[in-house]
């Protein structure tokens, strides 16, 4: 029977949600090909026109108060006002809505009212010692 | 900042995905939004998950504490990946080698003591042996009267 190929050393090291690949063993740091340099390019000019449009305000002779930047503008806007436009109620959105917003609710309510149930229970029938009792 | 260049909904044409990949300032073929989940992301793009400690250090950016350049698109979770926070920086030793490396020691170590806990072990003792009759007097026995004899002991 044929052995199976040697694994590589990325599908060893196994990158995950916490730790990302070293780039000594991502295949692409040692790709040359002219697809990526073409794209390697374009990110290339755009980075410079961005640099360059704050650069040109950076040192502007009467620079405005504050460089105001659309990407953190953008950032903010979707994480505050474009979340609720955009929430649409799924299985999955439900699921996770009533586990973890409505979940906490109930139980706490059932947790603390079975809790001062008994503690009535037992002072009613005498048998509670009050703890920090000045008496 | 106008409408057209605020966020918005998911991108369903090949048209909107192009147009916002220009409102974010990225090629159209690096744009990636998050999928259409209903969780509310809209259209913005899904970054790699990677901290900012993983971006070079000796780069001149814009801005050097947070080592991002203006007008880049944020990710997400920005706010977390800063470098006082989550560090995703690859390790030496592979993540889940120092997890199951972990697990086995605390494992280990929990289950030893559970069972030194269940099943102590000790050299054999007795209780005390205090001298003066068990400590009569310093225990507020009455001096006048005679106190019981305690002999722990005999030579």
């Amino acid at each position: 029977m044929a052995s199976k190929p040697p694994r590589t050393a990325a599908e060893e090291y196994r990158p995950n949600r916490y730790v990302s690949l070293p780039a000594e063993l991502d295949p692409s740091t040692y790709d040359t090909s002219p697809e990526k340099r073409r794209a390697e390019a374009e990110r290339l000019a755009i980075r410079a026109r961005l640099k360059r449009q704050y650069l040109l305000q950076l040192n502007n002779p009467k620079p405005p108060a504050v460089i105001e930047d659309p990407a953190l503008l953008r950032w903010d806007y979707a994480r505050t006002h474009n979340v609720y436009p955009n929430f649409r109620p799924t299985p999955k959105t439900s699921f996770l809505g009533a586990v973890f917003a409505i979940g906490p609710i109930l139980f706490w309510i059932a947790a603390f009212k079975t809790e001062r149930d008994y503690k009535e229970k037992r002072i009613r029938e005498g048998k509670y010692e009050r703890p920090f009792s000045v008496f | 900042m106008t409408k057209d260049q605020l966020p918005g909904p998911y991108p369903r044409t090949a048209e909107e995905r192009a147009a916002a990949a220009k409102k974010y300032n990225m090629r159209v073929e690096d744009y990636q939004p998050y999928p259409d989940d209903g969780f509310g992301y809209g259209d913005y793009p899904m970054l790699p998950n990677k901290s900012i400690h993983e971006r070079d250090p000796w780069y001149q950016w814009d801005q050097p504490d947070v080592r991002r350049n203006w007008g880049e698109p944020m990710h997400w979770d920005f706010d977390m990946y800063i470098r006082n926070r989550v560090d995703t920086s690859p390790t030496p030793v592979p993540w889940h080698t120092m997890r199951n490396h972990f697990l086995i020691f605390l494992g280990t170590m929990l289950v030893m003591f559970a069972l030194g806990e269940i099943y102590p072990s000790y050299r054999p003792v007795g209780p005390k042996q205090y001298p003066f009759n068990d400590l009569y007097l310093e225990k507020g026995g009455d001096p006048d009267k005679e106190p019981p004899v305690v002999m722990h002991y005999k030579i």
